[in-house]
């Protein structure tokens, strides 16, 4: 051991004697962990409600759309299904028909513009004792004409056919299954049929206006869209989920970035408090500075104590911090000790996540700002006038 | 035949040093020249004040004159950079205090390893060295003790232990026995004399004790005028 870590550490474990430089240094340990601790606990519980986002995101979401880059449908329909069907990790491609209409309460009322969509097959439950097709409402949608499950409204589409009395809009009676209430975890349609009343109220008896498909491990979804991007060229637009839910992920980044920012403000006070014990012990050990220095110790060894120091306070109180929010962040999650109400909340608990890169970008952060905080003070104890600090004492 | 020059452990020119006051600069001395042969033991007396002290830390490279110039063995401390300055001071200049400023957070062997520490040594190397020279002082059973455990004698003779341990040619001691019962400061200065003879070293003892003075080689008085030999001592040697 260097004599500057063996004076360090000495100080850093006083006797009883001095038990207030180690009660000094023990304040500074401590402001760290907590400060540490709260910055990772903040951070599994964000990460443990994002995460969760992020995974009914990519349940309720197609893991990937291909869509034209111009125009409204596809140019070659078939192969798009192709290309997608034969994708690995591909469990389901689907075909999205869409198109504009009004809807309104089958027993009148004003009619409201919506856009309507195909749902996915099986999405759409039959109403039970009603013949009519089921079709699901967002529920705003729902609210403003008046309806809700099991009534009937009628869904008139823009699209015109001749009739021999002249052009009639195309127009069904569907029965609601669903008064969807969705959140912002997907670019919600604002009124969901199956694919055959689709095609009908769109007059898109083939083909498709876009594709969807579903992967087995969403994760792997980049990887996917652009092979499949590579295969099918410039015609068509290929997206993940991720890249539909651009701006809610964007969000849920800024937000982590605000909360690190904002509780990495408590390892700041406590790297302040560093510095200000850190100065403390060198104005307390003037002397011994004093007397390093007649022994032949050089400015650069007495700076060299000081940094020591500091680096075994940043080490144990970064330590010791990850493991109580570690430890604590585990723990909450593991026994569910956070219950959220069931009426309020999706999920029946707060959740803990715990991510090493998140808790290796805390340890970088804090015990730097430790080791930074100690330098300032350790170039001071280098300046010190040995002459007048061994005789303070006469 | 003339006799050949004796060479000097110790040569201050011109020296001057004022330190800022809290009301007017304060000089403490100004022009002041010293020279100390190698080998030989100095005390230095005069009233408080004059800059006995202020002299030996200048003299030591712990302080640095406004004016003038020391060198140690023919070496200039100032034209040495900081860290080869302090290499110098390890190897080369000892230093004891009237109080004797032994870390209280350490033992005394620890205390006496020091020196040997700053300079590289290991751990162990540095405590076998320290515990011999404990117990050429007499304390080899109070190497585990912490300071505030020992006498203020025994602090003494360890601290002049660490001052010797990497065996400097120059010793400073500044009124090393001033704080110590009459006993106590006659076992210390019988210490300092003998290691000063088995180690052939140059000491400059800084002394308000005159029977003290008397049993060393030369004598100076200082005054706020500058320093001289004594008129009034033999000098010895």
């Amino acid at each position: 051991m260097s004599f500057e870590s063996f004076v360090a550490l000495r100080y850093l474990a006083a006797s009883r004697k001095t038990a207030h430089v180690a009660l000094i240094s023990t304040i500074s340990i401590v402001g760290l962990t907590l400060g540490v601790a709260a910055l990772v606990i903040s951070l599994s519980l964000l990460s443990g409600f994002q995460d969760r986002i992020r995974a009914q995101m990519a349940e309720r979401s197609p893991h990937l759309s291909v869509s034209p880059e111009r125009g409204a449908a596809l140019s070659d329909p078939e192969k798009v299904r192709r290309v997608l069907q034969d994708l690995p990790g591909v469990l389901v491609v689907e075909p999205v028909v869409e198109g504009r209409g009004w809807l309104a309460a089958a027993s009148g009322g004003a009619a409201v513009p919506v856009r309507y969509r195909s749902a996915a097959e099986g999405e759409l439950p039959p109403v039970p004792d009603s013949e009519e097709p089921p079709i699901r409402i967002a529920a705003p949608i729902g609210f403003r004409i008046g309806v809700g499950s099991g009534d009937s409204v009628r869904l008139t589409s823009s699209r015109v056919r001749l009739s021999p009395i002249g052009p009639l809009p195309v127009s069904l009676q569907l029965r609601v299954a669903d008064l969807g209430r969705r959140g912002s975890l997907q670019r919600t349609p604002e009124v969901e049929v199956p694919e055959p009343v689709a095609r009908t109220l769109s007059g898109q008896l083939s083909g498709a206006h876009a594709y969807e498909a579903r992967l087995r491990d969403p994760a792997s979804a980049d990887r996917a869209a652009s092979e499949a991007a590579r295969q099918l060229g410039r015609d068509y637009r290929v997206e993940t989920w991720r890249e539909r839910n651009a701006s809610l992920s964007f969000a849920l980044r800024l937000e982590k970035l605000v909360i690190f920012a904002t509780v990495a403000l408590v390892i700041l006070v406590a790297a302040l408090n560093i510095l200000s014990n850190v100065a403390l012990l060198v104005v307390e050990k003037k002397r011994d500075l004093g007397v390093f220095t007649t022994l032949g110790a050089s400015p650069r060894s007495l700076a060299g104590i000081y940094l020591v120091l500091g680096t075994a306070i940043g080490a144990i109180g970064t330590a010791a911090g990850l493991t109580l929010g570690v430890g604590t962040s585990w723990l909450l999650d593991r026994f569910r000790l956070v219950p959220l109400p069931p009426d309020v909340y999706v999920f029946s608990h707060v959740p803990f996540a715990v991510h090493p890169r998140e808790v290796f970008l805390v340890a970088v952060f804090a015990f730097g700002t430790a080791l930074a905080a100690a330098t300032l003070p350790a170039r001071a104890a280098a300046r010190i006038a040995p002459g007048e600090a061994v005789g303070l004492s006469r | 035949m003339p006799a050949a020059p004796r060479m000097l452990a110790v040569r201050a020119e011109n020296l001057s040093k004022t330190y800022a006051g809290e009301a007017a600069p304060i000089t403490v001395f100004r022009n002041l020249s010293f020279e100390l042969p190698v080998g030989v033991f100095a005390a230095i007396m005069g009233p408080s004040g004059v800059g006995k002290s202020t002299l030996l830390h200048l003299l030591g490279g712990i302080d640095r004159p406004d004016a003038g110039r020391v060198e140690v063995f023919g070496v200039s401390l100032a034209d040495l950079p900081p860290a080869e300055r302090a290499r110098f001071r390890n190897a080369r200049i000892g230093f004891v205090f009237q109080f004797h400023h032994l870390l209280p957070e350490f033992t005394a062997e620890e205390n006496v390893a020091f020196p040997h520490r700053i300079a590289g040594l290991s751990s162990a190397s540095a405590r076998q060295l320290a515990r011999e020279l404990l117990e050429r002082v007499g304390l080899a059973d109070r190497g585990a003790h912490g300071a505030r455990a020992l006498s203020g004698g025994e602090q003494q003779r360890v601290a002049i232990a660490r001052a010797l341990a990497r065996n400097p040619g120059l010793l400073l001691a500044d009124e090393p026995t001033g704080n110590l019962d009459a006993e106590s400061a006659a076992r210390v200065f019988d210490l300092l004399e003998q290691l000063h003879r088995e180690r052939g070293m140059s000491t400059i003892l800084v002394t308000h004790n005159p029977e003290l003075a008397k049993r060393c080689d030369k004598i100076f008085t200082m005054s706020r005028e500058g320093i001289s030999p004594a008129s009034s001592f033999v000098e010895r040697g």
